[in-house]
């Protein structure tokens, strides 16, 4: 008996795209480092506050929500930081959009269709595609893909970049196929995490230290320097409400997809689809040395690949948890289980 | 003269060819432990040795660590197994040699993060050579207690005292990562029983593993009774884990 096809995502095929090992790692033994990336939090914490924005339109919910999800910010500084930094974004961001000239379809839509051969137009027995997208918009009479990013910065490189966007592009011929619906583009929504840190002030220590090195260089011997105090919670917030009134520290670009890049994509999605299991059939997923350090950090499976898949590496460091994570399904505010 | 393999390895069947990882608390008695292997030799690189009767080298630098290994590496000695003791001490040292060579005061002085790779290299490459000599080689770390954010929450983890990347290096190369803990029970008098154990098998809450897959999960912090439990397994006690492409 034939078995029932993968479901397969963008994240699969974009990971065996750029290291057949890390899919290998993934998709086939579904191992995931122990420690979780912290980075990957905050970009989280705001899709959930957009989606609840978006649907209810309650900047007080959003907040809750942020205090809710940042519940041990006395004791974490890492919670404390995307605390602050979320609720200036997010109080800024309902200001600015307080008025839409979108009107929302759907959000956080999941979608799942066949892979087809665009030679003989016959699906896949072995992979199906699911996604989620950030939403679905109507803007006059045409249909957008909703899609939040959250970026550090926004220049010329990054704007230029979303023409490349494999992934968007994706998800936008499978709505159009699942619901049904044309799409016309992309409606991306970019969000700029402010750089800035609260101050922690100085200890007596660095105190001393800096007032010494003043009165050193000081002509008449004295000095008005002050111990630096920390900077307090209301402060912080001031600041980054300052910081994000600044226009440019959100940004809305509309793309349209062509005919052309459905077709192209759809060809290289079902290359994808007959490498992958040529090499699962060979059983060779052969290493991408290149991709070990993209975006200036080691790939999750460095460690594991350096160590030649020694098993006290697996061990731990990795645990096994089943793939395609981010299709699970649960909206923003949703109360968990008392019991 | 060809390269290529005519026949298989055999699974290393001496405890005195693995790459051994030991650590603990102070003076829970790894030292004390290792001092009992086959023909020990300790490349010492702190004091503590000095209540054991063992063969030392003491070790000041990572020059005298080279060239201690390339003694060992000759042959002409009567040694089985190389302890280094501790491991931590010589990462320092192998830090300070890279600092010394580039002369700068911190491996952040170099550009772009390359003073600890520069560090990581020279550390793994002088301990993959060691680990190929064909003598055992016991490594010994402390254990400090870390923080791990998972995706299920936050839990305290006890680890090698190694730095994170040395770390990962050392569990990637040994065959086996011991953990010497307090395993405490209730005796028949109800009082509490404290035992000195070896732990060898993973937990959420300390490093540890067993590739040969040989050993109980836990063992007496005993080298008889630690080597009894490796011999009394003639085969593995459980497949090994691992992608197809393990060593």
């Amino acid at each position: 008996m034939a078995s029932a096809p993968i479901v397969s995502t963008y994240s699969m095929w974009s990971l065996f795209r750029n290291c057949r090992k890390a899919a290998e790692l993934r998709y086939l033994q579904h191992l995931v480092p122990i420690e979780r990336d912290r980075n990957l939090h905050f970009g989280s914490l705001i899709h959930e506050c957009l989606e609840l924005w978006h649907r209810q339109r309650d900047l007080a919910l959003v907040l809750d929500l942020i205090d809710r999800r940042c519940a041990a910010r006395a004791q974490d500084e890492d919670q404390k930081r995307d605390w602050h930094l979320a609720t200036a974004m997010m109080r800024a961001y309902t200001e600015r959009y307080a008025e839409e000239k979108f009107e929302i379809v759907a959000l956080e839509h999941v979608f799942e269709g066949p892979i087809v051969n665009p030679a003989t137009g016959a699906a896949s027995r072995s992979f199906r595609l699911a996604g989620k997208v950030d939403g679905i918009v109507r803007i006059g009479g045409e249909y957008f893909i909703l899609e939040h990013k959250t970026a550090s910065q926004i220049d010329c490189d990054y704007l230029e970049r979303l023409w490349t966007d494999f992934q968007i592009t994706l998800y936008a011929h499978y709505v159009e196929q699942t619901l049904g619906i044309p799409i016309t583009g992309i409606f991306y929504n970019i969000l700029v995490k402010a750089r800035l840190q609260q101050s922690k002030g100085e200890t007596e220590e660095e105190f001393e230290a800096r007032r010494a090195e003043l009165l050193a260089k000081s002509k008449t011997g004295r000095t008005t320097a002050r111990r630096r105090e920390p900077e307090s919670d209301d402060d912080f917030q001031q600041r980054l409400a300052e910081k994000y009134a600044d226009p440019a520290m959100f940004h809305r670009e509309r793309l349209y997809l062509s005919r052309e890049q459905f077709d192209i994509l759809r060809a290289e999605l079902w290359e994808l689809t007959q490498a992958f299991l040529d090499a699962r059939r060979r059983g060779v997923f052969y290493q991408n040395t290149s991709f070990c350090f993209n975006y200036q950090r080691p790939c999750p499976y460095f460690a594991l690949c350096r160590s030649n898949g020694n098993p006290n590496v697996i061990e731990n460091f990795y645990q096994r948890v089943e793939p395609n994570e981010e299709l699970r399904v649960l909206a923003a505010g949703a109360s968990e289980s008392a019991f | 003269m060809p390269i290529l393999p005519t026949t298989k390895t055999p699974p290393k069947p001496s405890l005195s060819d693995l790459t051994v990882l030991w650590y603990g608390q102070t003076k829970i008695g790894k030292s004390q432990t290792c001092a009992q292997a086959e023909g020990a030799v300790f490349l010492a690189t702190e004091p503590g040795l000095n209540a054991l009767e063992v063969f030392q080298a003491p070790i000041l630098s990572w020059e005298d660590l080279l060239a201690a290994c390339a003694e060992i590496g000759e042959g002409k000695h009567p040694f089985k197994t190389v302890v280094i003791d501790t491991i931590d001490n010589a990462y320092k040292f192998c830090t300070d040699y890279i600092l010394r060579k580039y002369k700068v005061e911190h491996e952040s002085d170099l550009a772009y993060g390359k003073g600890y790779a520069i560090v990581n290299n020279e550390f793994q490459r002088v301990l993959t050579k060691l680990a190929f000599l064909p003598y055992g080689l016991y490594l010994i770390s402390h254990a400090k207690e870390i923080e791990v954010e998972t995706r299920t929450g936050r839990y305290t983890r006890i680890v090698p005292t190694l730095p994170e990347k040395a770390r990962k290096i050392v569990l990637g190369m040994v065959d086996m990562v011991l953990y010497c803990d307090l395993d405490v029970s209730t005796g028949a008098d109800g009082e509490p029983l404290i035992r000195r154990v070896i732990r060898t098998k993973p937990s959420l809450y300390y490093e540890a593993g067993d590739r040969t897959g040989r050993l109980p999960e836990t063992i007496e912090l005993d080298y008889r009774k630690f080597l009894e439990a490796f011999q009394a397994a003639g085969a593995p006690a459980k497949p090994q884990a691992g992608p197809k492409q393990a060593k």
